[in-house]
């Protein structure tokens, strides 16, 4: 696997990305809170653009949002180019005048998190907050840690183990149990 | 020397290939011929619905070309393409040679052989032209009666745009069901009790024998006696490849120009992209057309690097089709129609949910899916089972976890680290770049509003 490469914002500046560290989180969604709050300026988690992952079976919770990745297959599949990058951040944002509500960006994005504000009918996704994000600076638990590098893929593989080993031992029991 | 890259077509194939020969080559000379201004077929729904207007789908103009110094030739088209001499002759007389071409002149719709389907108010609904037409068919109607012929994808697109305008709507297929090369019976079903029960006609099973003028207003006959009283009627019964530039030209076709893993043809320079490209499919051993936005997007990008003396290689498009269906959202993947697949299916009639998996082995090959559009849980489970598609990830024991759950896409998806595989892939080898072109000079970048500031300000360091 490569490692994750960055897209460089700007000239030569390093593009800015969360970093999620699972074994930080405690599930206590402040940053679905705090997303929805800045974002949509509702207090309400279903429009939250960093959603988090509950495994309460396994105990395991991470929040994930988009990775700003570098194929970034919203931005190349949006038909009206209503997707750039962010100057200031490296990061993928949608431009709501420009957005015409197709829906693609969302179901071409493979992992999942481009999402569409239901009154709008437009895409939306993590913008970073322009470079200071609230869903970092709301938790408690330094779970969600803003870098500037090429880490941000790395949490991942650790968690999804965790997620595989747990889960899946568990189920094992319960069959073997019928 | 530069070389000349000759770009025939104007949609995304060839605005990406452009873009992209641009990105890897500074010097490369460019020229695009196409006989419509460069726009996205996509966007022509929402001009049609009255939420944009017709610029807005565009995806270039003059000033744009001129910055990415290529040469355009709108309004024209190409006769006939000379793969000995690497020429080509346009129909006002004039002949080009190039170093590498580009074939992107995407497919056209059919004409059924329907009698009355020349008369003036029926037509396809394809083009830019074809919009417009439709706009002025329909400019002063307060609610005008449209028959849909086809309800395959492009029908049903269409249908969604007359739908938001709340026109009065009939459908008629030929086949006993609603998208017959998206969806299977059970969901189809669903789909078309769904377009019922939202005032939509469905007429499956039956074809039309006649389109009549009545005053200026058509009558629609059917086979099965029914006749639909109509001011517009909308043919959309299929899509064929614009292949007649290369009769007799030796270039190698099937339904469409088969081309390899670079989207080259048998002549190496000359390359097609797009709807009229047949190239790799990621789940089937013979090349395929796939004729979506993201194919050629892709197909566009891959001519475009390779055009550019790169060497990038297409694992082959993964087949999706999604569609917004009057607000019940409708997509398939992959091996969607297999037979010889295992299958798992949720069929909720009363809410029209459906999700079926398909799978050979433990890996997933195929799904269907259809909701609420609005449902955003979905949306995003949608674009995590495309994840699990495209990276052809074994999805070991969670294929029995999706058996008992099958609503629980994401823990499948983590625990099978699907996401991880995706982080690092790029198709060309570097980072996708922004297009540069936007309508109106908007510049898509991050906005936060006054409740961020206040917001992060509150965390003492």
């Amino acid at each position: 696997m490569r490692l994750f490469v960055c897209v460089n914002a700007g000239d030569n500046q390093m593009a800015k990305m969360l970093n999620i560290v699972p074994e930080k989180c405690t599930g206590c969604m402040q940053c679905e809170l705090a997303c929805s709050w800045v974002q949509t300026g509702t207090f309400q988690p279903s429009r939250s653009l960093i959603r988090v992952n509950v495994f309460d079976e396994e105990a395991s919770y991470a929040p994930y949002t988009c990775l700003q990745c570098d194929e970034a297959w919203c931005m190349t599949a949006c038909p009206v180019n209503a997707i750039g990058i962010d100057d200031a951040t490296g990061c993928k944002v949608v431009s709501e005048s420009l957005c015409v509500g197709c829906h693609l960006c969302t179901i071409a994005c493979p992992f999942g998190t481009v999402f569409t504000t239901p009154h709008t009918d437009t895409a939306t996704k993590c913008n970073l907050c322009g470079g200071d994000p609230a869903c970092a600076t709301t938790c408690p638990t330094d779970a969600i840690v803003v870098t500037e590098g090429d880490n941000a893929g790395d949490w991942f593989g650790l968690w999804a183990e965790k997620v595989e080993g747990n889960h899946l031992s568990a189920m094992d029991g319960t069959r073997s149990a019928n | 020397m530069a070389k000349h890259n000759l770009i025939i077509g104007g949609g995304p194939a060839a605005t990406n290939a452009l873009e992209t020969i641009r990105e890897f080559d500074a010097d490369a000379a460019i020229t695009l011929i196409c006989d419509e201004p460069t726009h996205s077929r996509m966007a022509l729904p929402y001009w049609l619905a009255g939420k944009i207007p017709e610029k807005h789908t565009h995806t270039g103009d003059d000033a744009y070309f001129q910055k990415l110094n290529v040469t355009v030739r709108i309004g024209e088209r190409v006769d006939r393409v000379d793969p000995v001499k690497n020429s080509v002759m346009l129909s006002g007389g004039d002949t080009l040679n190039f170093d590498n071409l580009l074939i992107a002149t995407g497919s056209s719709p059919v004409s059924p052989p329907i009698p009355g389907k020349d008369l003036s108010g029926v037509q396809p609904m394809w083009s830019l032209a074809h919009t417009q037409s439709v706009l002025d068919a329909t400019a002063g109607m307060e609610k005008p009666r449209v028959v849909l012929v086809g309800a395959g994808f492009i029908g049903f697109i269409v249908l969604n745009a007359m739908f938001k305008r709340q026109w009065e709507l009939s459908v008629v297929e030929r086949e006993s069901q609603v998208l017959p090369r998206m969806l299977d019976a059970d969901a189809a079903a669903g789909v078309a009790d769904y377009l019922t029960s939202q005032g939509v006609g469905i007429h499956t099973g039956t074809s039309v024998t006649e389109i009549k003028d009545d005053g200026g207003a058509k009558l629609v006959q059917l086979e099965n006696g029914t006749s639909l009283p109509a001011d517009i009627v909308i043919l959309a019964t299929g899509i064929k490849t614009n292949l007649e530039l290369i009769d007799g030209s030796g270039i190698t076709t099937d339904q469409g120009i088969l081309v390899n893993d670079r989207m080259q043809s048998n002549f190496e320079n000359i390359y097609a992209a797009g709807d009229i490209a047949q190239g790799p499919d990621l789940y089937g051993d013979q090349n395929a057309i796939h004729a979506i936005q993201t194919t050629a997007v892709d197909h566009g990008r891959v001519a475009g690097a390779n055009m550019a003396g790169q060497d990038v290689r297409y694992p082959g498009s993964l087949l999706m089709n999604i569609a917004d269906v009057c607000g019940l959202q409708c997509a398939s993947f992959g091996n969607w129609n297999d037979p010889q697949a295992e299958v798992m299916t949720v069929n909720n009639t009363r809410q029209h949910i459906y999700r079926k998996f398909l799978w050979t082995e433990d890996q997933l090959t195929g799904a269907i899916f259809t909701g609420d559009a609005k449902d955003v849980g979905m949306l995003t489970d949608i674009g995590m089972i495309k994840g699990i598609l495209q990276t052809q990830t074994s999805l070991g024991n969670w294929k029995e976890y999706l058996r008992d759950n099958p609503f629980d896409v994401r823990r499948a998806y983590i625990g099978a680290g699907v996401a991880q595989k995706l982080v690092g892939t790029t198709l060309t080898g570097r980072p996708a770049r922004p297009r540069q072109f936007h309508f109106g000079g908007n510049k898509p970048a991050a906005s936060v509003g006054p409740a961020h500031t206040a917001f992060v300000s509150t965390k003492a360091d």
